[in-house]
């Protein structure tokens, strides 16, 4: 089976990374309090990175090659919903939409939670809040990008967790968008 | 190898409960002082309060000190003792 390279070496260690930080972040959340910082910062930095790669990176990484308009992600859920979506190579545009919302959510999260421990916002409690909704926020966007990797991976009869640890996928066959 | 992390693990888990000091109450609320007991307390003390807020049976605060450093304590919220770690009434 032929293979091509999709997924770079930044690609991949971000993103296990990412998932590590949130899941020590969201684990440490009532404590050790240490930690805790230590995973949102690590998130933090992870997620400015990822931006930048999204300008200047690889192919696939780029914002360019997978953002796509409202219009064209809802065209693709329908399309899933009727069961007629094509593969996408890369990232599908319902993928794209949640990379954009995942960092976005993140971003905020890492960043009200660096406010919580500045002499400003100490001890706010519209602040804590804040950043309690934003990680419950990050938590149910991880468990839907989680079905929607098991769904296009069933759909397309390839292994998507497999893709993001080797980088490599099945190259594009007739129909499916390279 | 083996037999010295059994060893040490044993130790810490009997250390454990020794080591840490004061906890929240497990009395009912009707029980408890006062918030604005805890108030004056703090103040008297010197600090600002900036929150206080119920972690299980404790009392949790946010507040700086005199000298303007970020304090985050926890009290037993039955006898207004100090915890010796903030995060112990977390649970």
């Amino acid at each position: 089976m032929a293979t091509i390279r999709v997924w770079d070496p930044f690609v991949r260690a971000f993103h296990w990374s990412l998932a590590l930080s949130f899941a020590v972040a969201w684990l440490s959340g009532e404590g050790p309090e240490r930690l805790h910082e230590l995973a949102g910062y690590a998130a933090g930095a992870l997620v400015i990175a990822r931006v930048a790669w999204g300008f200047v990176g690889t192919g696939y990484a780029r914002f360019s090659q997978f953002v796509r308009s409202p219009a064209a992600v809802v065209g693709y859920l329908k399309s899933v919903a009727a069961g007629s979506e094509r593969r996408f190579v890369g990232h599908n545009p319902a993928g794209g939409a949640m990379i954009v919302a995942l960092l976005t959510s993140l971003a905020a999260t890492a960043a009200t939670g660096w406010m919580l421990t500045t002499d400003a916002f100490w001890g706010s409690i519209l602040l804590q809040r804040a950043h309690s909704v934003l990680a419950h926020g990050v938590l149910l966007l991880a468990l839907a990008h989680l079905c929607g990797v098991a769904l296009a991976s069933l759909r397309h009869r390839e292994n998507l967790v497999r893709a993001m640890v080797i980088g490599d996928k099945r190259a594009p066959e007739p129909g499916d968008v390279a | 190898m083996m037999k010295c992390l059994c060893a040490l693990a044993a130790l810490s888990l009997a250390a454990g409960p020794a080591l840490a000091e004061g906890k929240c109450t497990s009395a009912p609320k009707s029980k408890w002082q006062p918030r604005s007991a805890l108030e004056s307390q703090l103040q008297a003390d010197g600090f600002s309060i900036r929150q206080i807020k119920v972690e299980g049976g404790c009392y949790e605060v946010y507040a700086t000190d005199k000298a303007g450093k970020r304090a985050n304590m926890a009290f037993n919220a039955e006898t207004l003792e100090k915890l010796d770690n903030a995060e112990a009434g977390e649970n």
